[in-house]
């Protein structure tokens, strides 16, 4: 282009890309090429401008071939100066980028459509935890009607029942219990999920948790005949906690380990400080788990199946929310277990200074 | 008679805690909110409160923020609450409650005998 921008010299390249031949555009002013709203803006006088004082001018935008089409052009003007500094012209030189520009559009609007869709996701999911805590709300309150007015007739407060009938009754009594122990648990889990748990911290000796734990344990334990042994090393294991949920994530482990071990079997508990760690061992020689299981473990209504999964009642809910009450105290929660020979689960916490 | 004081909103509730009291000497009244228990309060001296948490027109909080005005100031209150009621709890305890049980925990029985005990404790 000469120094006022008319075209002087014209290439194959141009060519393809713009659809003019030589001799139609080669005296033309290189503003042809820009649509008209940038030409009334008078972008190709201000871009020469640019390149007139900073040598260079660059430019990404639309650009109209000969048949009226567009494409999206990267643009470089450069300021071509003689031997004695005099501005004597510009070279131009047009890259069509249509490709890449549909492809990043495309790009664009399919990251707008994710996120769009989690957003969408997120309120379902708080809608769905909202409905859980909502719907276990309502269904806490007749089962636990159910309990009380069970209680009365096997309590003998209405009088002698017949044993047939009692242990229908006594059925019946388990089955709710079983219905509000799944009631609570999701309960939690949705308290839980929601991120409105609000954690009571101050630093507690885990090895008098454990201790109280345990203690509450023992009837339960004693009645399966089986043993619950501890082993509390020297050091004093401090570590700031919300004390009743610490409590209930081990009462939880512990319960899993005696449920799923035979009558008659050992569940050991072990506290070690580790530098700045406390961590927790509960060791069980019951039936295990395999390695596929091992992976499913702490996802909320993962039951394992096993010889002793059916006997007891359960939501698949406890350990999810262990592992989320660890997490909210900055620990962690790891598990080691063989099939047939047992599991041992470590819950790591942050140690008190 | 001892008397007794049962604050829960659910009517399937209240009824059946006044059924499993009714088989014993107490002459027990049932409120519906905190804000009946409160007129009860003032009209009528009570050995033992059974309060619940979450209610409608006055909680539980918000009884134990008033009841100390009433001819009942010193009486002993036992929350019967729920798992969810955690941080309730903790201000429940500081305004006076003596202690807290889950509703879903206790049979007539263990209800029955948690509050002997608490009214031999308070003689």
């Amino acid at each position: 282009m000469d120094k006022d921008g008319y075209i002087q010299t014209w290439n194959k390249g141009a060519e393809k890309n713009k659809g003019y031949k030589a001799s139609e555009i080669i005296g033309k002013h290189f503003s042809t090429f820009y649509q008209q709203s940038d030409r009334d803006d008078k972008k190709p006088e201000h871009e020469l401008a640019i390149a007139r004082k900073l040598g260079r001018a660059e430019d990404e935008d639309w650009r109209v071939r000969k048949d009226g089409s567009k494409f999206w052009a990267n643009v470089v003007i450069t300021a071509l100066h003689d031997s004695s500094g005099e501005l004597v012209g510009f070279a131009k030189v047009t890259r069509n980028l249509t490709d890449r520009k549909e492809h990043e559009d495309s790009l664009r609007q399919a990251n707008r459509l994710l996120q769009l869709q989690q957003k969408e996701l997120q309120q379902l999911n708080m809608s769905k935890d909202e409905f859980i805590s909502l719907a276990s709300h309502q269904l806490r309150t007749p089962a636990t009607a159910i309990k009380q007015l069970l209680g009365l007739l096997l309590e003998g407060f209405q009088g002698d029942i017949p044993d047939s009938i009692v242990s229908v009754l006594q059925k019946t009594y388990q089955n709710n219990e079983r219905q509000i122990a799944i009631i609570n648990s999701l309960l939690q889990v949705a308290q839980i999920d929601s991120g409105k748990v609000v954690l009571e911290k101050s630093n507690h000796d885990i090895n008098a948790l454990i201790t109280k734990t345990t203690d509450s344990l023992s009837e339960i334990i004693s009645t399966r005949d089986q043993t619950l042994t501890t082993d509390f090393g020297s050091s004093r294991a401090v570590s700031n906690v919300d004390a009743q949920y610490i409590r209930m994530a081990i009462e939880n482990i512990i319960d899993n380990a005696s449920k799923y071990s035979f009558d008659g079997s050992d569940i050991h508990v072990k506290t070690e400080v580790e530098g700045d760690r406390v961590i927790i061992m509960i060791r069980d020689n019951g039936v295990g788990m395999s390695e596929g299981d091992m992976l499913h473990l702490f996802e909320k209504f993962y039951r394992i199946p096993n010889d002793l999964s059916h006997k007891f009642s359960g939501s698949g809910l406890g350990l999810y929310w262990v592992k989320k009450v660890v997490e909210l105290h900055d620990g962690t929660i790891q598990v080691e277990s063989e099939l047939g020979s047992g599991t041992t689960f470590y819950v790591i916490l942050p140690r008190a200074k | 008679m001892r008397k007794i004081l049962i604050v829960e909103d659910e009517d399937i509730l209240r009824e059946t805690y006044l059924m499993i009291f009714s088989t014993q000497p107490y002459a027990v009244d049932g409120a519906e909110n905190g804000k009946v228990a409160l007129e009860l309060c003032n009209q009528k001296k009570y050995d033992l409160i059974l309060l619940d948490i979450m209610m409608p027109v006055l909680n539980g909080v918000g009884f134990l923020e008033n009841y100390k005005n009433t001819i009942n100031a010193d009486t002993a209150i036992i929350l019967l609450s729920n798992l969810s009621s955690g941080a309730d709890l903790q201000k429940a305890a500081e305004l006076g409650a003596d202690k807290s049980f889950l509703k879903s925990d206790l049979s007539p029985k263990q209800l029955i005998s948690m509050i002997r005990y608490e009214l031999e404790a308070s003689t």
